[in-house]
Order: C-alpha cells, then structure tokens, then sequence
C-alpha cells in the first residue's frame, strides 16, 4: 500500500514537472510557416488576442500589419525554453515568445532581437 | 478529551497554520489571476494555483526562515546567555554542559529516552536531534524556495520577454536574496524583541514569561 502511494506521487511528480516543448515549437513554426506561405490571416490566428489587438495601425488590419512587418523566414528550430504558462522559441532566422491559454500556445511575440540587460525588442508585441 | 486536553497547544496551533495556509492559497490565487488579467493573461483555478511554482516559493520562503531562526535560536542559546531573560540559561553555564546536567549515559534515569542511556553514534545523534531537525528542514526549504522560485522567476521573465536565467545565477540574483533576506529580518528582530522584552515586561501564566513578581535580573526562569 505504501509502495503503491509512493508509485503514485513519484508519478504525479514526475508529470507535474514534464514541460511540454513541442507545444510552443508547433505554434512558432506554423506561425512562420504561414506568414511564408503569404497567409498572414493564418498567422494572425496563431497571435495572443492581445498582440493581434495591438499590432495594426489605424486602418489596418491584423493581416495587413504582419504584411507590412515582413518578418522574415523563421528557419529550423535552435533552441526552446519553457516556464509555466510562458515560453521562448528560438528558431535560425527569429526568436518568439509565447503563452498558454486554455486553448493552446498563441505567439505574444515575435521578430524578437535582444538588447543586453534589457527586454528583448520586437516587431511584434502586446 | 484528555488526550485533547494534554495536546491542546499543539492541535490549536495546528489548526491555526492549516487555516493560514490554505487563506494564504486562497488570497493567493486571487491576487494572482489578478496579476494574469492585467498582463493579458486567463485566471486559474485553485488546483492549478496551489501547484504552482509561484505558490510554492511564497510559501517555501516563508517556512525557510522560520526554521532558520528556531535553529539559531537552539544553538546560539547554548554558548550565548542573555541575563535577566527567560529564554536564557543561567550566566556560567554556557557550552554543552556535562553528562550530568545533561542527564545521559551513566547519569541517565529510568524515564530517559533509550538513546540517552547509550554511548556512541546513537547518543550523538540523539543529544543534537533538534538543532539536526530544525537544520535539516531550513536547508530543505531554502532549497525548494530556489528551485520553485527560479521557476516562478523565469516565467516572469519570459513574460516580460526576457531570457530565463540558470539556477546558479538564480540563487545569486537580487530576487532569490531579496526574498530570503526581507523573511529572515523580520524572524531576527522577532527573537531579539523576546530575548530582551521578556527581561522587563512579564505575561502571568505564560512559561514564555517570568513569573510577574521575579526581579528583573533573574535569568531562566518561566512562570
């Protein structure tokens, strides 16, 4: 019996730390691959409500605005760092962060380059 | 009832610090799903809160250095004396004492712990068990207060679209000591507060307190 509950806490454990990447991954890389394949609806979609809500100018749309941005190809996947509800995606060609809603990873930030000691600076952001 | 009756300073306090515990989950959560709307973010639940990294530190700091005073407190007070107060020995006697006052080994009574009336490892380990305890559950709450604020830190961090940081530079950053400091000052200038007070201000009938008629020179006495 208490073999058996300690079975059960080292699993409940051992799930409760598991970081799920592949979530973040996927986000970021249909983001980008939908801004490549000129669908920037698409990749509207994929941005936290309150990126796609900040991101046009007046008279703009969502779209229109990541139109605008040319962002870039995105490129293979380099690195992934996940934190709770946040996460980093580094791919070759751009660095984005994201958040977890209840209905998965949306991009809040994207076209990311670092300034030392300070936020990152991006095209793209709430 | 008598059972309860013998245990009631334990079981109240017991119930105070569940009570406390889960208000501080509460408050908590609700202070936290504040924060997550205003950052653009969704409100959790209870469940998800009470398991959070951000949880666990606040809860983690506080606990580290409560054992951490209790644990100076058991140790300096064997060596240090304060005269007049209640929560010192008597000047003169600082150090480990001998086996007789200490009542072990051959000095050892019929109602003595079975650890106290042996000789070796078993009486070592006995003779310093509550500073061990006390060390042992500070170190392991410091170091769940680093590693789930380290968690709860570096989510911050990537939501102000920053880079998280190693636990290395964690727990040598101004967050990890701000946190361990700002719990561990307010614990130092608690004892020192019933170190001193207790040599002049007396509570009748607390054994926290000398007896209210003792002089204020008389050391390690409770009323």
């Amino acid at each position: 019996m208490r073999l058996s509950f300690a079975v059960a806490l080292a699993t409940v454990l051992v799930a409760g730390c598991s970081v799920d990447t592949a979530g973040p991954v996927r986000a970021a890389e249909r983001f980008h691959a939908a801004l490549a394949a000129q669908r920037p609806d698409a990749a509207c979609a994929l941005l936290a409500k309150r990126t796609a809500d900040k991101l046009p100018h007046p008279g703009q749309n969502c779209a229109e605005a990541l139109r605008d941005l040319d962002l870039g190809a995105g490129g293979g996947l380099t690195e992934v760092r996940v934190w709770g509800d946040e996460a980093q995606v580094r791919l070759a060609g751009d660095t984005l962060f994201l958040h977890h809603y209840r209905d998965g990873w949306r991009v809040k930030a994207a076209g990311c380059r670092p300034v030392r000691d300070l936020p990152y600076d991006c095209e793209v952001e709430s | 009832m008598s059972r309860i009756k013998d245990n009631a300073l334990s079981l109240t306090f017991l119930v105070l610090f569940l009570l406390s515990l889960a208000g501080q989950a509460l408050a908590g959560m609700l202070h936290y799903n504040e924060q997550q709307l205003v950052e653009g973010g969704e409100a959790v639940s209870f469940l998800t809160y009470v398991t959070s990294s951000s949880f666990a530190v606040d809860v983690a700091e506080n606990w580290q250095s409560e054992y951490l005073q209790f644990l100076l407190f058991i140790m300096l007070t064997i060596w240090m004396v304060q005269r007049g107060s209640p929560e010192s020995k008597e000047p003169g006697r600082e150090g480990a004492e001998s086996d007789e006052e200490q009542r072990i080994g051959p000095y050892a009574e019929a109602d003595s712990p079975a650890w106290a009336r042996v000789k070796g490892w078993r009486l070592r380990l006995y003779s310093n068990s509550l500073g061990l305890a006390m060390g042992t559950v500070f170190l392991l709450s410091w170091l769940a207060q680093s590693v789930a604020g380290q968690a709860a830190y570096n989510s911050e961090r990537l939501a102000d679209l920053r880079d998280p940081i190693g636990w290395s530079a964690y727990v040598t950053s101004p967050e990890f000591w701000d946190r361990s400091l700002q719990n561990w000052q307010s614990e130092l200038l608690a004892v020192l507060s019933m170190v001193v007070l207790s040599i002049y201000l007396r509570q009748r009938g607390s054994p926290e307190s000398k007896p209210v008629g003792a002089p204020h020179s008389a050391t390690d006495v409770s009323g």
